[in-house]
């Protein structure tokens, strides 16, 4: 949290609306997302109790599982979302693959890849645990499975652990994907509801944020987005329906009824939900993409190529738990992906590098003086090497030497050469004009603002020749901003291959093999 | 009746359970009637599709039994059957489970609940008019009947007896008997061996997994730890069971002392 | 009845009062701030009537089907003379083979009343831990009692075990799941505090029989289900934290007379409710009466009391209300209005608000620059 979102979130409060922190789309909507909407029985581990799945809003499919106790109707709804979720995937994997650009892996990647959509991050969690219930199970032998179970199971594990890296969008949670581009006028927790969150983006007409929040916190007229039913349905609409389905002494018509009843009576717990995850699409949709997009829904793509190359070769599932070094590595992966995530959201979207001019990462002002024609000869061969100054009011905090990048001129180093303060009431360069921002005409009107005159020295990006070809420096007057973020990606930390793991982490990881205990493992 | 069911759900949320109650019984009302109103429209169109299809008619309200409920024994006789394999108190679902593991029939578990209140209140009625009872088992300090544990009122006292050893005791027992009878018969169930198991899971060096176990090892190994607590139990249970024939009457020692004694048991026993 | 009883009788009203349980004393070190549940707590009232009563009724029920696994696990826990609970404390505690007694203090003789249990669990305890046989392992549904805000409340875990010669265990028998050894955090936390509750009443009892504290375990065991299935595995947890955190605000709500002592006398948030359960009184009475208490709401309180939606809504324009990050950011101003009216200039803070207020007027400033002044 910044002071920045913070004061979004004031704003929000007293308008009566959500307020943008954000001025892009800082993650990837596919064209065909699959939304799912799952609900889960109180008080087991995981047990499926309902789903509502499609990539057309206005089709939706029902799945349901009448005796969410029952293990073999477990494994037949199980066997029933594997036919819907390995259809869509199955159809990226049979798109064209393309070969990857220079400067990147060698080999072939996907043309698009797969995307889920899930109301909150809870619904991450389902997944992770269904993944986990279903992908050491086999289609021979004792308690045989449907073989599209242990698929599913696989490839619902592989979504929920992509979902961890930070940037990638193979699997979105809705809550998330809006609070990231909208601060609402409550609390970080109450943005967990999707219906609330929505309630402050985008309110129906006539109600304040905070109203529409508060109608959708009534779990009878807006039912909880999941995978927990409200404890009210669960005893007083559920459990009489389920004991009505469950029934033996009855006829075959009125079981029928029965299950007709849950059916609708579940239907009518998903729809609007999953009517609000469509309206997120929508309104994440309506925002423009922002420019480092593409190169991670690129690395997404990478990596739903390679664990699809994985389970073409008959790849094992995924253990248990991560290995001593694999825990490490990702540990340390998470890290260097969650800076680069952020500096790349930063330098794509100037409301998010603003956070960063308040902790003095970043600084952005007017140019005061340039000298574009700038040659340095003190090496071999003469270098073009321009100059320039800028003035900011930010709490800058950089050190001469240092290496900035300007979001505008992104191929281009700028290196600080001087700091230094500037007194408030020195009068504005000779060729002041009036098309500078408020900002700057606000120069004048607070005096007592610190100012802070910084001295860089550019190279890269203005051509080859002495001459910078014409737009690549900046000029007196231009609005900059500079900053230490840098999304170059950074090598992993070094580890020992897994072979070589050190005793002190419990030795070499044995192969790991899936075994049939695994295979047989309860699921009650 | 959505409006009832919303209106019941509210309810809950405000804590208002007496409205709760009234709003619950008006809707169970209107689900009933509905339900009916359904059943007629059923039967009219399945007449009508009968009379058009000419097809010889299916009376739709049937009721139709679960397939395999061709109860051979009363509830009673299946309990007694169970509870004569095990040899000690048990509770309801070790008794279901012996049940379903050897014995043909079904016997569900719902019908055990009232089976104790019923049998005492047989006996009141008519002292040993049967050959046996379904009783409790009485704990030795204060000679009360022990929660969820059904007897045979032909066993001698002390084994109606639970001393604090006495779960303990008898669970091995238990475990002891059903390897016995898993080692008689020719085709065991799948379900005898799923009963073995989780005995021989909770028994030191019984069994290490359901694949390999042995119905004589995990006889073995109980027997080796019922000979740990087997005299210290026995004196608690004969000392218990003095106290209750001198103590109590007949229905009492059978059915339990509904009240505390005035002079509880000497606990240092 | 003394003084301060009458007092709290009189705010509760005509109403039966709330027992507390082990859940509700834990969460007394959850907000240790809030005046307004310390009293309600302490007076036994029913806060989701109450709030439902002013107009703010909060959800708090439970599934039947949570309710209904969480016992069936426990009864598959204990069933067969502990069977499963004696393999898992024979595994984590060493307990040895002869320690296999159980008592079931659940009733006594048909006596269910509460004093009657008490003394029951104390004679059975005291027993164990003086004798030098084996005279008690398993303790089942034991009644504990912990002096709380200057009154006695009644707690039941769910079983004591006893180790011969050593010491008392307390035993939690929790229906979420180990999966492939890892649970839920908040759950966790959860069940560790409340048994950490029942510790402190264990060792109370014990201290009055004239044992130390080191005759009951800093650890207690933790059953829960294991990966997807039924089977039952345990873990032994470490709560010497959480006894200390609950000593400190036990020993702050001692002085709940206090502030008891600055409300006017005439206080009182009885409903005033007919014999068929309406309330009579009326709402704004009711509530000035409530705010005369002063509350300290965080959004946590969404997740753990009763009068949540009443106290967000008094908090309504609060930057307290939007979370303590926020608030936080925001330079601890306490109002919205405040710290907007900063940002923009229209006030000057205090001496000590002005580097939030600078920091403030610097984020305005950058969100309207790059809002192009739309913002």
């Amino acid at each position: 949290m910044s002071t920045l979102v913070a004061l979004a979130r004031a704003l929000a409060a007293e308008r009566g609306i959500a307020q943008p922190v954000c001025t892009a789309r800082h993650v990837h909507v596919s064209d065909r997302p699959l939304v799912l909407i799952p609900l889960a029985l109180a008080g087991e581990a995981n047990a499926p109790l309902a789903a509502m799945v499609g990539t057309d809003p206005r089709s939706p499919r029902l799945l349901v599982v009448h005796q969410p106790r029952n293990r073999d109707q477990r494994f037949a709804f199980a066997a029933r979302l594997a036919e819907i979720v390995l259809a869509h995937v199955g159809g990226y994997r049979s798109a064209a693959a393309v070969t990857r650009g220079a400067g990147s892996q060698p080999g072939a990647r996907h043309v698009d890849a797969p995307q889920i959509i899930v109301p909150n991050p809870a619904g991450i969690g389902f997944i992770r645990l269904l993944g986990r219930s279903t992908r050491f199970r086999r289609s021979t032998g004792e308690h045989a499975v449907d073989p599209a179970v242990p698929v599913l199971g696989r490839w619902l594990t592989f979504f929920a652990e992509r979902s961890e890296h930070p940037g990638s969008c193979l699997l979105l949670a809705a809550t998330q994907a809006l609070a990231l581009h909208w601060a609402s006028g409550q609390s970080p927790v109450e943005d967990l509801n999707l219906a609330a969150l929505l309630g402050w983006i985008d309110p129906p007409p006539g109600m304040t944020g905070y109203e529409a929040a508060l109608a959708a916190e009534d779990p009878v007229a807006s039912p909880p987005a999941g995978p927990a039913t409200d404890p009210t349905f669960d005893n007083e609409i559920l459990a009489p329906l389920i004991a009505a389905c469950g029934r033996s002494d009855v006829t075959d018509a009125v079981r029928e009824r029965s299950r007709s009843s849950l059916e609708t009576a579940l239907s009518g717990q998903l729809a609007p939900t999953w009517t609000l995850v469509w309206q997120a699409v929508k309104l994440l949709r309506a925002l423009p993409s922002a420019g480092r997009l593409a190169t991670r829904w690129d690395a997404d793509k990478d990596a739903f190529t390679s664990y699809a190359e994985h389970l073409r070769d008959g790849g094992p599932p995924q253990p248990r738990r991560d290995s001593a070094v694999a825990a490490a590595r990702r540990l340390n992966w998470l890290e260097r992906a969650q800076a680069s995530y952020a500096a790349q959201r930063a330098l794509d979207d100037p409301l998010v590098l603003a956070d960063y001019r308040l902790t003095g990462e970043a600084f952005g002002g007017p140019v005061t003086t340039a000298e574009p024609d700038r040659l340095d000869t003190s090496g071999k061969r003469r270098k073009l090497r321009p100059v320039i100054t800028v003035v900011t009011e930010d709490p800058i905090r950089v050190e001469p030497g240092a290496a900035l990048v300007s979001p505008t001129r992104p191929g281009q180093t700028a290196r600080v050469v001087s700091v230094s303060a500037r007194p408030p009431d020195m009068p504005r360069s000779a060729t002041g004009s009036d098309e500078w921002s408020p900002s700057n005409a606000a120069f004048g009107a607070e005096a007592s603002r610190p100012l802070t005159e910084v001295a860089l020295e550019l190279s890269g990006g203005m051509g080859r020749a002495l001459t910078a070809v014409p737009g690549s420096v900046p000029v007196v007057g231009e609005q900059l901003c500079y900053t230490t973020l840098t999304d170059s990606y950074q090598l992993h930390g070094q580890f020992p291959a897994r072979e070589e793991t050190p005793w002190t982490h419990g030795g070499p990881p044995p192969e790991y093999v899936p075994t049939d205990a695994d295979a047989v493992e309860a699921w009650s | 009746m959505d409006k009832l069911r919303g209106d019941v759900r509210h309810a809950m949320i405000g804590g208002d359970r007496v409205r709760a109650k009234e709003l619950r019984a008006e809707l169970r009302d209107a689900e009933h009637r509905w339900d009916e109103a359904l059943a007629e429209l059923a039967d009219k169109s399945q007449s009508a599709a009968d009379s058009d299809a000419q097809a010889p008619a299916t009376p739709v309200a049937a009721l139709r039994l679960a397939p395999r409920a061709r109860v051979l024994l009363p509830v009673r006789e299946q309990v007694h059957q169970a509870l004569t394999l095990l040899g000690a108190p048990a509770a309801p679902r070790l008794i279901v489970a012996v049940h379903e593991a050897f014995y043909a029939g079904r016997l569900v578990s719902s019908r055990l609940t009232s089976l104790r209140r019923d049998e005492e209140r047989s006996f009141r009625a008519a002292p040993y008019a049967r050959p046996y009872y379904l009783c409790a088992a009485l704990t030795a300090d204060l000679l009360s009947p022990a929660r969820g544990l059904l007897a045979v009122s032909t066993w001698p006292m002390d084994r109606r007896i639970i001393g604090p050893l006495s779960p303990r005791v008898d669970y091995l027992t238990a475990a002891i008997a059903v390897a016995e009878q898993l080692q008689r018969s020719g085709d065991p169930e799948p379900a005898a061996r799923r009963l073995l198991w989780r005995f021989a899971a909770n028994i030191p060096r019984a069994a290490s997994s359901m694949r390999s176990m042995s119905p004589h090892e995990v006889a073995t190994a109980a027997r080796a730890e019922l000979a740990v607590h087997k005299e210290a139990d026995s004196a608690h249970r004969t000392a218990a069971a003095r106290r209750a024939r001198t103590q109590l009457d007949d229905a009492a020692q059978l059915f339990g002392s509904g009240l505390a004694l005035s002079r509880p048991a000497d606990t240092s026993a | 009845m003394n003084d301060l009883e009458a007092r709290l009788d009189r705010i509760r009203g005509n109403v039966a009062p709330r027992n507390h349980n082990a859940r509700t004393v834990a969460a007394l070190t959850s907000n240790p701030g809030c005046a307004r549940r310390a009293i309600m707590d302490a007076a036994g009232v029913d806060k989701q009537l109450l709030a439902s009563c002013a107009g703010f009724a909060a959800q708090f029920g439970q599934s039947q089907f949570a309710i209904g696994r969480g016992n069936a696990f426990e009864a598959q826990v204990k069933a067969g003379g502990c069977a499963e609970l004696l393999r898992l404390l024979r595994e984590h505690l060493q307990l040895s083979i002869p320690e296999v007694s159980y008592d079931n203090l659940d009733e006594v003789g048909g006596n269910t009343c509460r004093e009657v249990r008490y003394a029951r669990t104390r004679a059975l305890l005291a027993r164990a831990a003086r004798s030098d046989q084996d005279a008690g392992t398993l303790f089942d549904h034991p009644l504990l009692r912990l002096q709380v805000g200057g009154r006695p409340v009644y707690l039941e875990p769910d079983l004591i075990a006893f180790q011969l010669r050593n010491r008392f265990y307390v035993v939690e028998i929790k229906s979420f799941s180990v999966i492939d050894g890892l649970a839920d955090g908040e759950k966790v936390a959860a069940a560790v505090i409340q048994s950490a509750v029942y510790v402190l009443a264990l060792r109370d009892l014990l201290a009055d029989l004239g044992f130390g504290a080191d005759s009951v375990a800093d650890n207690v065991v933790l059953v829960c289900p294991e990966n997807f299935s039924n089977q039952p595995t345990a873990a032994l947890l470490d709560v010497r934290k959480q006894l200390t955190v609950l000593q400190r605000q036990l020993a702050r709500l001692e002085r709940i007379g206090s502030l008891v002592d600055l409300l006017p006398p005439a206080l009182t948030f009885d409903p005033r409710l007919d014999e068929y359960g309406l309330p009579h009184r009326p709402v704004s009475e009711l509530i000035s009466d409530v705010r005369t208490v002063q509350a300290r709401y965080a959004p946590q309180c969404l997740a753990s009391c009763e009068m949540c939606f009443f106290c967000r809504d008094e908090a309504r324009g609060t930057t307290a209300a939007l979370g303590r990050e926020v608030r936080d950011e925001l330079g601890a101003v306490e109002l919205v209005q405040v710290a907007l009216r900063l940002a923009d200039g229209t006030l000057t803070g205090a001496d000590d608000q002005a580097e939030a207020a600078a920091m403030l007027r610097a984020a305005a400033r950058l969100r309207s620059e790059c809002l192009d002044g739309a913002a």
